[in-house]
C-alpha cells in the first residue's frame, strides 16, 4: 500500500496527542521528536525537517488556540497545515495555452521513468480533448526513441523520432513544420545527471532551441538526500517548472521527491502510481496530507470515478436504482468501472476511515479474485439470466453456467448473494438522491 | 566519491570528541582523589562499592582499579544518546537508511556504553568502533570471474524500473568478454517498450547473440531458450535480462521466481541505484526474501557522491557488492573496493 509505514507512524504520534491528558512542553517534544523520525525515514531533507519541527515547535508553544476548538485538536491543525506547507502547499496545474504548440520539455535523471511519463501524459491530456504529439531526442540510450514510438502507438499519438541521427537539435528542426498541427507538443530528453557539465550544457542549447512553454521533471520516489541537490541543479539549467514524482506504487515515501519541490519553487502536479499509461494522478498537497495522517481522499477518489464512469451512464444507472430496477447487467457495468478506478487495496485508502481499519491485504485480493470470477461467471450467462437472474436462475441454469465459465456452482451462487445484497442496499437508498456518484461506489462485497 | 561523507563523519568524530573532552573537565580533580587514596585506602573502597563497582574490584588487582578510575571515563547510556546525534546526523546526510543507523548505534553501543574509555584517544577509539561497525556490514568481495564455476554458468539480473538492469547487464558483459568468457543474453523483459531493442543494441555493439522471443511473450521460457542455446553452443556465461518491477507489485514478483525457478540462475544480482534514499532497504529486503539474491550492483553512484545506499544495501541483504556502475560507457564499471570506502571514509 502506497506509504503505508509513514503513515502509519504519523498516525502513531497524532494517537499519542489525542490519548494524551492535556498538552504539555513534553508532549510537543516527544512529538516533534517522533515526527522528525519518520519523515527523515521518508528520506526528507534534513535541513527541511529540522526547519519543519522548529516551526511546529514554535507554534504549538506560542500560539493560543481559537475558543472552539481543543488545544488537542490545535495541534494536530498545526501538524496538519505545517505539513502541508512543507509538501506544496496548494494545487496547481499545468495551464495549457491555446497556442499551437504549447511545448512540454521532459528533464530527469537516468530511469526516472521520463518516457513512460510523456505516455501518460498524453493519455491524460488526449482525454480533455487535446491534440498531442511526442518527440524523442534521447539520442544516448539505446532503444529509446524506439520505446518512445511503441509507448505513443499504444495510445494512437503521432511520434516524431529519428534512430539515424545523434544530434537531438537536428532531430527536433527536422520536424518542425509539422508541430504547428497539435495543442501539444511533449519533447522526451535523455536522462542526465543534472551535476555533470557536458549534460547539462547538452540540455541548456537544447531548451534554447525548443523554447518550451513547461519544463517538467521526473524524479524517481525512491530518491534520497540527493534529491535535492539535482533539483536544484535541474532548476538552474532548464528552468523546471513543474514536477512529476514517478514509481510512487513502491514503498518509497517520496518525501525526498516531494520536498525537492520546496527547494525550487516549482510545484509537484502529477503522481505516477504504475507502469500503465492510465497510471497518473494529479497532485493534491492537501488531500496527499490527509491520506497520510490517515483522513482519507475522497476528492481524488470522487475524480477517478468520474473518468471511469461517463456523466450519462452515471444518470442511467441512477434512475434505475431510483425504480428499483438492478440487475446483474448492472452490476457487471459497476464493477468495469471500478475496475478502471484501479485495484481495490488504492481505492479503499481513498475512502475516510477506510484507510484506518486495518483491513488485511490478503483479504483485498481476496476480494480483487473474487471479482474477477464473477466477471468470467456472467460472461458466461445468456442476456435473459443477465436481465432477470432472479426469475430464470436455477439450479440446472446455475450447472451450466459452472460448466461453461469453468468455476464451481458454489462461486456461482456467492455472485448471486453479492448481486442480491447489492440490490437490496440500492432499494434502501431509493430515497436518497440518485445522482450522487458515492452511491455507484457501493463496493460489490463490502 | 566518498568525500562528502568523510568530512561529514570526521566533523561528527570531532564533534563527539569535543563534547567528551568538555564533559571531563569537572572531574580534573582526580589527583586529590589519588591523595586520599593512599591515605584511607579504606575509605576510598567504600565509594567504590557507592559507585556500583564491585565486580571490578573482585576481579582486579587494587592498585589497577585506581589506576583505571583516574585514567578512564565511562559514557553512560543517557551520555551517549547524546554525543550519537551528532553523527547520526552526519549518516542521515548522506543517505544511509534509518534501520540501518539504528544499527550502527547499537553496535558503538555495545562497544562504548560502560566500557571504560582511555581518556587520551576516546576520538581514535570512536573511530575504530565506527570503522569496526561500518566495515562489517559489508561482505567479502569476490571477483565475478571466480565464481564462474560450470558451465554454462547462469547470471540474472533483477531490480525496480529504471535502475539500470540493462546497462549494467551490458557493463558485464563486456568485462566478461574482456576475460575470454563467451556470453549470451536472453531479453527476459518483454514487457516495456523497447527494452528488446535496447538490449539488442548492446549485443551488437559487443558482438554477442541475443536470444529473444515478442513482447508479452513468456520470460521465463526466453530465458529456458538462452540456456539450451549455451549448452549447444558451448558457451560460458548465460546473462538474463529481466523486467524492471517494484518489489511491491506481488503478481510481477511471482512472475520474477517463475523466471528463477525454470532458469536456475547460479548468481542472482540485484541492480540498485546509489541515489535510493530509506526505500533501498525495503527493495532489497524484499527482493532477498522473494527470489533470493547472490550479489549487488550499485549503479549509479557517479551521481551521487554520498556513500549511503551501499551502507544501507549490503547492511540489510548481507551481501556483496559486486561492481559499482559509474556511467554510461560499456568501461564504467568498477570492482567495489571495501578498504578504499574506509580509507575515503576516512575510518582507516
Amino acid at each position: 500500500m502506497v506509504l503505508e509505514n509513514l503513515s502509519t507512524k504519523l498516525k502513531d504520534s497524532l494517537k499519542k496527542i489525542t490519548s494524551a491528558l492535556f498538552v504539555d512542553k513534553r508532549l510537543i517534544e516527544d512529538l516533534v521528536k517522533d515526527l522528525q523520525r519518520s519523515l527523515l525515514a521518508a528520506d526528507v531533507d534534513v535541513q527541511l525537517v529540522f526547519d519543519l519541527t522548529n516551526k511546529i515547535k514554535e507554534r504549538a508553544l506560542e500560539e493560543k488556540p481559537p475558543k472552539t476548538i481543543s488545544q488537542k485538536e490545535f495541534l494536530i491543525k498545526i501538524v496538519y497545515e505545517e505539513l502541508v506547507d512543507l509538501l506544496g502547499k496548494e494545487k496547481s496545474e499545468i495551464k495549457i495555452e491555446r497556442k499551437k504548440p504549447f511545448k512540454i520539455m521532459m528533464v530527469g535523471l537516468f530511469g526516472s521513468g521520463k518516457t513512460t511519463h510523456i505516455s501518460k501524459l498524453a493519455k491524460y491530456y488526449s482525454k480533455r480533448n487535446f491534440k498531442i504529439a511526442t518527440v524523442g531526442l534521447d539520442v544516448h540510450r539505446p532503444a529509446a526513441p524506439e520505446q518512445l514510438l511503441q509507448l505513443s502507438k499504444q495510445i494512437n499519438i503521432p511520434c516524431f523520432i529519428n534512430t539515424e541521427e545523434k544530434d537531438p537539435i537536428k532531430i527536433y528542426k527536422q520536424f518542425e513544420e509539422e508541430y504547428n498541427n497539435y495543442d501539444i507538443l511533449i519533447v522526451d530528453t535523455a536522462g542526465r545527471d543534472a551535476l555533470s557539465d557536458d549534460l547539462i550544457q547538452e540540455i541548456k542549447t537544447l531548451k534554447s532551441t525548443i523554447q518550451p512553454d513547461e519544463s517538467i521533471l521526473v524524479i524517481s520516489a525512491d530518491i534520497g538526500q540527493a534529491a535535492k541537490a539535482q533539483a536544484e541543479a535541474f532548476q538552474k539549467s532548464c528552468n523546471v517548472s513543474s514536477i512529476i514524482v514517478s514509481k510512487m506504487d513502491g514503498t518509497a515515501k517520496a518525501g525526498g521527491a516531494l520536498t525537492a519541490a520546496a527547494s525550487t519553487g516549482a510545484k509537484v502536479k502529477f503522481l505516477g502510481v504504475g507502469e500503465k499509461p492510465d497510471d497518473l494522478e494529479s497532485y493534491i498537497p492537501e488531500r496527499f496530507v490527509s491520506r497520510l495522517l490517515g483522513m482519507g481522499d475522497l476528492e481524488t477518489l470522487l475524480e477517478k470515478a468520474k473518468e471511469a464512469i461517463s456523466e450519462e451512464d452515471a444518470k442511467d444507472l441512477g434512475k434505475k436504482f431510483l425504480k428499483g430496477e438492478f440487475n446483474l447487467i448492472d452490476l457487471y457495468e459497476q464493477m468495469e468501472a471500478m475496475k478502471k478506478m484501479g485495484p481495490i487495496s488504492k481505492v479503499m485508502e481513498m475512502i475516510p476511515g477506510m484507510s484506518q481499519m486495518k483491513l488485511p491485504k490478503d483479504a483485498l485480493q481476496v476480494q480483487e479474485d473474487k471479482l474477477k470470477k464473477w466477471r468470467i461467471a456472467m460472461d458466461s450467462m445468456s442476456k435473459k439470466e443477465l436481465e432477470a437472474p432472479d426469475e430464470v436462475l436455477d439450479g440446472e441454469r446455475i450447472a451450466r453456467i459452472s460448466k461453461g465459465s469453468g468455476l464451481n456452482s458454489g462461486e456461482i451462487r456467492d455472485l448471486l448473494k453479492q448481486y442480491k445484497t447489492v440490490k437490496k442496499m440500492m432499494k434502501m437508498m431509493k430515497g436518497g438522491s440518485p445522482d450522487k456518484l458515492m452511491k455507484k461506489l457501493k463496493l460489490p462485497g463490502m | 566519491m566518498f568525500n562528502f561523507l568523510k568530512d561529514k563523519l570526521k566533523d561528527a568524530v570531532d564533534k563527539v570528541g569535543e563534547k567528551i573532552k568538555k564533559e571531563e573537565e569537572p572531574i580534573e580533580d582526580t589527583p586529590i582523589v589519588k591523595e586520599k587514596v593512599k591515605e584511607k585506602k579504606e575509605e576510598v573502597k567504600k565509594e567504590f562499592e557507592k559507585e556500583k563497582l564491585h565486580e571490578e574490584i573482585e576481579d582486579k588487582g587494587f592498585l589497577k582499579q585506581i589506576k583505571e578510575k583516574v585514567t578512564t571515563k565511562k559514557i553512560s547510556e543517557e551520555k551517549f544518546e547524546d554525543l550519537f546525534q551528532d553523527l547520526e546526523l552526519a549518516l542521515l546526510e548522506n543517505n544511509v537508511a534509518v534501520e540501518v543507523i539504528d544499527k550502527i548505534k547499537s553496535d558503538l553501543k555495545n562497544d562504548l556504553v560502560d566500557n571504560p574509555l582511555s581518556r587520551k584517544n576516546i576520538e581514535e577509539q570512536i573511530k575504530t568502533s565506527l570503522n569496526k561497525s561500518i566495515s562489517s556490514l559489508f561482505g567479502n568481495f569476490p571477483d565475478i570471474l571466480d565464481k564462474i564455476n560450470k558451465k554454462p554458468f547462469v547470471i540474472c539480473f533483477v531490480g525496480i524500473n529504471g535502475s539500470g538492469k540493462t546497462t549494467n547487464l551490458a557493463k558485464v558483459t563486456n568485462y566478461l568478454q574482456k576475460n575470454k568468457k563467451s556470453c549470451v543474453l536472453a531479453a527476459a523483459d518483454t514487457f516495456r517498450a523497447a527494452s528488446i531493442e535496447q538490449l539488442q543494441i548492446h549485443a551488437d555493439k559487443l558482438d554477442v547473440k541475443l536470444i529473444k522471443h515478442t513482447y508479452g511473450s513468456d520470460p521465463a521460457a526466453v530465458a529456458f531458450d538462452a540456456i539450451k542455446y549455451a549448452k549447444a553452443n558451448d558457451i560460458d556465461v548465460v546473462l538474463i535480462d529481466t523486467s524492471g518491477r517494484l518489489h511491491s507489485n506481488e503478481n510481477l514478483m511471482a512472475e520474477l521466481k517463475k523466471i528463477t525457478r525454470v532458469a536456475d540462475p547460479d548468481l542472482t544480482i540485484f541492480v540498485g541505484e546509489a541515489i535510493t534514499g530509506n526505500d533501498a532497504v525495503e527493495q532489497a529486503k524484499t527482493f532477498n526474501e522473494q527470489i533470493g539474491l547472490d550479489g549487488i550492483i550499485l549503479s549509479k553512484q557517479d551521481i551521487d557522491e554520498k556513500g549511503g545506499a551501499a551502507i544501507s544495501i549490503s547492511y540489510i541483504t548481507k551481501l556483496p557488492i559486486l561492481f559499482i556502475g559509474v556511467g554510461q560507457e560499456l568501461d564504467d564499471l568498477e570492482q567495489f573496493n571495501k578498504d578504499k570506502i574506509l580509507q575515503q571514509l576516512g575510518l582507516e
